[in-house]
């Protein structure tokens, strides 16, 4: 049993931010709806950055559409672009929902969003008749870009959309609503695989699973305007409010799901993100809890060949061993604890939020950890290289910004999460659940292999 | 009718104006309209003026940190999404210590709601004290507005002005906010006002040669400098100053001792050569270095204007010597493909007749975020009859062209390439470049190169399912060259079982 030291960033400065701002959030969880289009009420950098993100990690289009303020805007409010925004793209395009995503700057001119939405809704009605403009939802997400960080961007965008869409309970359903949080197509497959092994049928706020991992296939491609397939329906979100329960897999994406157990009493259950043996177990029991079905062998079976490669992989390799963890607070604080799970000691953990459910997290993480855990919250990448300078650790695991740090430290990392745009095909492996936790331990151990076997090669004999 | 109305803009109607199909009979001053502020909501490629700023000019400086006066997002955005690679070596023999050092690390001052409220510029001050502190060796602090600081109107300037002093290191405001102008453009034009107005003509070169040039506009694209520097150093012109591909903070204070500035981008950097010569009365000329015989001319020109002929004439025989055969493959391979050229501006125009008489390859379309009229001028003097010519594209029109003027490929940026491939069009990176340098000689057989590795990838031909192959009549008699050589029975058309 160990503790967690928690430090906070001692700089005025950022450098090198592990966060980005709200918006981005926001744009990612109205990217997971089936013809869901993300209209950025901001400057055009505000789309432009985010959608380059998107495609250089996940090797995908990425549909943003932009309000396009500049100086007359700044002077007289962003209200005319705001609507001609949102006409033009609903008559071109014909989304199924328009998520209206407001900047620093639209916050700052004191834009009222919601009140522009209703004139664009009355126009659009004129334009488009009555039916085919009800069939656009518009729904005004506020995410103020210098409040926080992306993470409550996402959270405050699916609470809007959950808030906005969910309509009141009819027949109630045997469905588990799942919030994943920012995670990759192939974690959300992954959480979908388990469901269907339980024989649970989901409803996932949102799924960015098909969107961000598409076919190529240009004979079945929605065209003009192209649309990725998949995605969470309208009426999958308008039936959220009759599911048996809401599991959010991030601590930090919580409030759409209490949102619901307030308004509809859909109980919630929110994180750990069921990364490792613990937290997956974690996930299951709440399964279990909601729905009242049992664990099927099949997915005992899956813990089996997890459990399986622990034994088989940790104490040889692994244990003992210091580990760096960053980014992302819900991966970061999974990830901790499933190193301890390995016998490993995750010494540092460092993110660029201050959340107060990711410090308990970890200080939970840290009881289970042989040694302390430098837990470093409101932090920053560089932040981290000092701290590793001083104090270096044997593995860094994170995403693709942390990549020249680990260089320059020559310390190897395995990147796992958002972004990863120096390695292929990250988005599509999983890392959660039973078989995502065997994909990062294999990960884990061949970074090892590579680095500390690299040589005494014949240590890798049998 | 010059001027076209795509079908999936006949809700946009003013699109029709940026749209233009080339016709030589039309009055030359036909051009899209340009550089005007997008339509909302039409699902533009444009970004902001920071990323002009930032992204484009002085994100390729070596030695100096950046802090981004703005809440967090614009700093992560912010930070080494350009592939501008450079030296550690400075001009007077010193190194930056840290490798790539202009690509690993971003500041900024992480605004918040008190600081939106109250007003930011104590911890732009704070932040540049640190930034001194953080990283000693760098030559110059550079700062940047945003739109949260250009709304609330701190005064960038009067800081630098007081911490310049008070640092003993230039610190430079860039006053870019995101909303300002309608495009990254106008971020390129405060980059350069600034830099000339607060640097140029500040200190002094250790030596000159009468050899000096400025290389304008050249950001080291994937290492496109580099190719040209050696180019330079074999005919023995020198480079004084870089603007601002690998470049160190002082070459740019010392740009007004060149003996004539070269100007590569014309759109993001003819204004500080226009200010220089102005001021300095050093003389310019506008260069082009992508296809081999525009480099060719253009090193000529270069040469002749120091008197170097003879050795620029040696290069490049050398250099054509070397490329010929690759190009003459290249060139059957892609005959007749027709390409749409999607650019921030300048590619538009400097493409489109190297990819024709280079590699025999047919522009069908060409269209640019953030061109003005001379750049428009220069594209449609350079492109064939009935080439669709646009600003500002949004995605609906790249289906559009996709399925009009069916291009074999598009070049264009990262956000186009993925859409490309879901309609089965392959796509080269043009603005960062996939395997370049893409500049000079060498550099346009790795464009080239890249293209036929787009384009002859075999997936291409595998995109659908099929359920029976005795059409393919080519794949038949390939199967059949096959069998007859190894001798094997000729395989069933139905999936065989791997035999263990």
């Amino acid at each position: 049993m160990s503790c967690a030291n928690v430090m906070k960033r001692d700089r005025t400065a950022v450098i090198n931010p592990l966060v980005t701002c709200q918006p981005m959030g926001a744009m990612y969880a109205v990217a997971g709806i089936r013809r869901g289009l993300p209209l950025v009420h901001g400057s055009q950098g505000c789309s432009t950055f985010v959608r380059y993100s998107f495609s250089r990690h996940f090797r995908e289009p990425s549909e943003i559409a932009v309000t396009s303020l500049h100086e007359d805007a700044a002077v007289f409010g962003g209200r005319k672009n705001l609507i001609s925004g949102i006409g033009n793209l609903a008559v071109r395009f014909k989304p199924s929902v328009i998520g209206a995503i407001s900047t620093c700057s639209s916050e700052i001119i004191g834009d009222d969003m919601e009140g522009f939405i209703k004139i664009a809704r009355e126009d659009l009605k004129k334009k488009m008749g009555e039916k085919e403009a009800e069939k656009i939802k518009i729904v005004p997400i506020s995410t103020p870009s210098f409040v926080e960080n992306h993470f409550r961007g996402y959270d405050n965008a699916i609470k809007a959309l959950v808030t906005n869409l969910a309509q009141d309970p009819g027949d109630a359903t045997e469905k588990i609503n799942i919030i994943p949080g920012m995670v990759n197509p192939g974690d959300i497959r992954e959480i979908k695989h388990i469901m269907s092994l339980m024989g649970v049928e989901g409803i996932v706020l949102t799924d960015i699973s098909d969107p961000f991992d598409s076919p190529l296939r240009p004979s079945a491609t929605e065209t003009r305007p192209f649309y990725p397939k998949g995605g969470t329906t309208v009426e999958e979100i308008a039936d959220s409010s009759n599911s048996l329960g809401t599991i959010s897999l991030c601590g930090y994406a919580g409030s759409g799901a209490l949102s619901l157990e307030k308004k509809y009493d859909v109980p919630a259950a929110v994180g750990p993100i069921p990364i490792g043996v613990q937290n997956t177990d974690q996930f299951l029991r709440n399964l279990k809890k909601f729905t009242d079905l049992e664990i099927p062998d099949s997915l005992l079976d899956e813990r089996g060949l997890l459990i399986d490669s622990m034994a088989d992989l940790a104490s040889r390799y692994l244990f003992g061993r210091k580990v760096a963890i960053f980014g992302d607070p819900a991966i970061s604080a999974g990830i901790a604890r499933f190193v301890c799970e390995l016998g490993m000691i995750p010494s540092v953990v460092c993110t660029g939020v201050e959340n107060l459910e990711f410090v308990s997290e970890m200080e939970k993480v840290a009881k289970e950890s042989d040694e302390p855990v430098d837990v470093m919250i409101g932090s920053d990448l560089r932040a981290l290289e000092v701290r590793l300078e001083e104090d270096p650790v044997e593995l860094m695991i994170g995403h693709s910004d942390g990549r020249l740090f680990a260089k320059h430290l020559d310390i190897p990392l395995v990147r796992v999460g958002y972004p990863v745009y120096d390695r292929a095909g990250y988005h599509r492996v999983p890392i959660v659940g039973y078989n995502g936790s065997v994909n990062l331990i294999d990960r884990i151990t061949n970074t090892v292999f590579d680095k500390y076997y690299d040589k005494e090669h014949w240590k890798l004999q049998q | 009718m010059p001027y076209e109305l795509f079908e999936v803009d006949k809700e946009i109607p003013d699109r029709k104006k940026h749209t233009y199909v080339k016709d030589s009979a039309d009055p030359t001053d036909e051009i899209p309209k340009c550089n005007t502020t997008t339509i909302p909501g039409c699902m533009t490629e444009r970004g902001c003026a920071f990323a002009g700023v930032k992204g484009v000019i002085t994100g390729a400086v070596k030695d100096v940190i950046h802090v981004v006066h703005s809440p967090v997002g614009c700093t992560t955005y912010g930070c080494g999404s350009k592939r501008y690679p450079t030296s550690p070596d400075l001009p007077n023999g010193d190194k930056v210590p840290i490798d790539q050092f202009n690509l690993k690390y971003i500041m900024g001052t992480d605004l918040k709601e008190s600081d939106v409220v109250f007003g930011g510029m104590k911890k732009l001050r704070q932040s540049v004290l640190e930034a001194a502190k953080e990283f000693p060796f760098v030559n110059a602090i550079y700062t940047y507005a945003t739109c949260t600081t250009g709304l609330i109107g701190d005064d960038m300037d009067a800081v630098a002005k007081e911490l310049s002093e008070e640092i003993g290191k230039d610190v430079i405001a860039f006053n870019a906010p995101g909303f300002s102008g309608p495009t990254q453009s106008k971020g390129h034009h405060v980059g350069n006002l600034t830099l000339f107005n607060k640097l140029v003509g500040t200190k002094e070169p250790p030596e000159t040669t009468p050899y000096d040039i400025n290389l304008i506009g050249e950001y080291n694209i994937d290492g496109d400098l580099w190719v040209l520097e050696k180019y330079f150093d074999e005919i023995g012109i020198n480079l004084l100053s870089k603007f601002t591909g690998d470049c160190s903070h002082d070459e740019i204070c010392w740009m007004h001792r060149a003996k004539l500035s070269l100007v590569r981008c014309q759109r993001s950097a003819t204004y500080i050569a226009d200010l220089i010569e102005e001021k300095y009365g050093i003389p310019y000329i506008k260069v082009d270095f992508f296809g081999p015989r525009y480099c060719a001319e253009n090193l000529m020109t270069v040469a002749k204007h120091f008197g170097l002929e003879e050795k620029a004439e040696k290069l490049i025989q050398q250099e054509m010597a070397e490329i010929q055969p690759k190009l003459d493959f290249y060139k059957e391979k892609l005959q007749g493909k027709k390409v749409w050229v999607f650019s921030g501006g300048p590619k538009n125009w400097h493409l489109p007749e190297p990819l024709k008489e280079h590699l025999g390859m047919e522009t069908v379309a060409v269209s640019t975020m953030f061109e003005h009229e001379d750049g428009y001028e220069k594209i449609k003097e350079r492109v064939g009859e009935g080439t669709v010519i646009l600003d500002d594209p949004n995605s609906l029109e790249l289906e559009e062209i996709i399925e009009v003027y069916k291009p074999d490929i598009i070049l264009s940026g990262i956000k186009e390439k993925y859409i490309a491939h879901k309609f089965g069009v392959p796509c080269v990176l043009i603005h960062s470049y996939e395997n370049g340098p893409y500049i000079g000689f060498e550099g346009f057989l790795n464009l080239a190169q890249d293209i036929y590795a787009s384009i002859y990838s075999p997936v291409w031909n595998m995109l659908e399912f099929e359920e029976t192959i005795e059409d393919k009549e080519e794949l038949k008699v390939e199967i059949e060259e096959i069998s007859q050589e190894t001798e094997i029975n000729a395989p069933k058309t139905e999936p065989q079982e791997e035999v263990l």
